[in-house]
């Protein structure tokens, strides 16, 4: 397994945000973790990049520990992560959050390439290449956001809710997107309000609810089960 | 006229030494939003650790040709690493465990660390005003009825000398990337690899190396100080960075230069006391018309 969770808690205070979870992500997969809103998505990816401390749990990334790593350790160990709320460098133009992303990486033409090949995938970027992110729209934002998570070559992309906000032809274009990028080798950890393509786009999911994770398995049969149907996927399909 | 020209070359020195300590200000806010109040300390602290270099390289006078460069180099030099120091020191034990505190605690941890530091150099150099000797020879020149002196071309040369590697370091290097980076988002400048705990320190770093070159400047241009100067320089300083556009390094050298050539016309043209009425005067209007002050930048907020 690429990654593995084990009994995670994660608090804020006295407040317990996870509640001893586990999982795992194997390489080349597309995992989702779908849940209401505050069940601890956000924060879980948190706690992967290092951001939050688990109270407790451990957490493997490629058979290493990384859980007392300093995040920009686990950056650099391959883990890459577009934050929820995209947390683009509002004063830097989209070449230079792009070189940002690129900032644990030394090699100028593998560097040069990654552009290429974010500037490809996202033409948008390319014509707003001189722009100030801050004021940019907020899915030229989005674009921006994992396209820069792309920069640093991440063998595991952490997406935190990709699709929100954005207009319906934008959701679209951004689940092609993360099929591609997980075609070319990344293996993605997809976090998203809109279950139902979660679940077309990942081969395995989790549920989380209050902190615990409550159903897991392989995408297709959690699409199909009545008690997912029901809390996120709105009912019948 | 004469007089007008003559309190130009004056303000302007005198500005060059408030946009130098400005910056300390601007770039510490800019990072972690704090108002170093302990800022003006560390630049007293840099004239009396050149005061201190000076008489361990047995300087007591004027010093004549190459080795007036050597002696310059060398206490300049020396009076900023000890300043940077001592700002690095000063995140580490103070600000850096309050991070994540309310505002409020790392601003009055702040005068706590500025009364601690008057307190130490007090103890150090004594209450009353220490001299600081003439080490440069000051041959003035003469432009019509204007004098200009050589200390006053040397401060103006210095601060713009240092403010362009400055605006270089933090714009075209990788490290002065990451610590805009670091200044504009902690959490997304983690996620990009950058270990903003070193950013910050070097900001500490840099921004007190600069009010160490302000305090040897200070000292050659005054010709003393003492325990409590940094208190009304650091004031008008901070004012400057306010005034140019706090977190804004070009605001902070033009407010500096600004509040500098404000003073000389007030003192020349009103009167000597009412200076600061006039300066803090022009900051209240600037930042009605413009908030974020002359410079900064006012972008929406995220969408
Ligand atoms: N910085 C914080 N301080 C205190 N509590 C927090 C903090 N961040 C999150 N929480 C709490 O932790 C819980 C989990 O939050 P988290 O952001 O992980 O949820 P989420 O599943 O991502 O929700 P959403 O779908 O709304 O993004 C929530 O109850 C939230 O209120
Ligand atoms: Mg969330």
């Amino acid at each position: 397994m690429l990654l593995e969770i084990e009994n995670l808690v994660a608090r804020y205070g006295r407040i317990t945000a996870l509640n001893g979870i586990s999982l795992t992500v194997g390489e080349g997969e597309i995992v989702t973790l779908i849940g209401a809103n505050g069940a601890g998505k956000t924060t879980t990816l948190r706690a992967i990049s290092g951001l939050v401390r688990p109270a407790s749990g451990s957490i493997r990334f490629d058979g290493r520990e990384i859980d007392r790593l300093a995040p920009s350790e686990i950056v650099r160990a391959g883990i890459g992560h577009a934050p929820e709320g995209r947390h683009v460098f509002p004063r830097m133009t989209v070449r230079e959050n792009l070189e940002l992303g690129a900032y644990t990486r030394r090699v100028r033409s593998e560097i040069a390439d990654e552009t290429a090949r974010v500037l490809d995938i996202f033409p948008r970027l390319k014509e707003r290449y001189a722009q100030k992110a801050g004021t940019m729209s907020g899915g030229e934002q989005q674009m921006l956001a994992i396209g820069r998570a792309m920069m640093s070559r991440p063998r595991l992309l952490l997406l935190d809710e990709p699709s929100l906000g954005l207009s319906p032809k934008l959701v679209q274009t951004i689940f092609v997107v993360i099929r591609e990028i997980n075609a070319r080798g990344t293996t993605i950890l997809l976090i998203e309000q809109n279950a139902r393509q979660a679940l077309a786009v990942a081969s395995r999911g989790y549920v989380l609810e209050v902190g615990s994770i409550a159903h897991s398995g392989a995408a297709s049969s959690l699409a199909a089960s009545e008690a997912v149907r029901a809390a996120y996927l709105g009912g019948a399909a | 006229m004469d007089v007008f020209f003559q309190q130009l070359i004056n303000g302007l020195s005198l500005g060059g030494i408030y946009a130098l300590i400005a910056l300390g200000y601007t770039m510490v806010y800019g990072i972690i939003e704090l108002i170093n109040f302990a800022h003006g300390d560390v630049y007293t602290l840099g004239t009396f650790f050149s005061l201190a270099i000076l008489t361990l390289l047995g300087v007591d006078s004027v010093v004549h040709g190459p080795a007036l460069i050597g002696v310059l180099a060398v206490t300049i030099l020396g009076a900023m690493i000890l300043c940077g120091l001592t700002g690095v020191i000063i995140e580490r034990l103070a600000y850096r465990r309050l991070r994540n505190a309310p505002k409020l605690a790392p601003l009055i941890t702040a005068i706590g660390m500025s009364f601690i530091l008057e307190n130490l150099m007090l103890y150090w150099r004594g209450p009353s005003p220490v001299p600081f000797p003439q080490v440069i020879p000051n041959p003035q020149f003469a432009l019509g009825a204007v004098t200009i002196q050589a200390k006053q071309i040397i401060v103006v040369l210095l601060a713009v000398v240092l403010m362009v590697v400055l605006q270089t370091f933090v714009y075209n290097t990788r490290l002065g990337k990451a610590m805009r980076a670091t200044a504009q988002d902690k959490d997304a400048a983690q996620l990009m690899g950058i270990d903003i705990n070193t950013t910050i320190a070097l900001t500490f770093l840099i921004g007190s190396a600069l009010a160490g070159a302000a305090g040897f400047v200070s000292g050659m241009y005054y010709g003393s100080t003492w325990f409590f100067n940094g208190f009304g320089a650091g004031l008008k300083a901070f004012t400057a960075a306010v005034l140019g556009g706090i977190g804004n390094l070009a605001g902070a050298m033009l407010g500096g230069f600004l509040i500098g050539l404000i003073e000389a016309m007030t003192t020349q043209f009103i009167s000597d006391q009412w200076s600061n009425v006039v300066v803090f005067s022009v900051l209240v209007l600037v930042l009605i018309f413009r908030p974020s002050g002359l410079l900064g930048e006012s972008l929406p907020n995220k969408v």
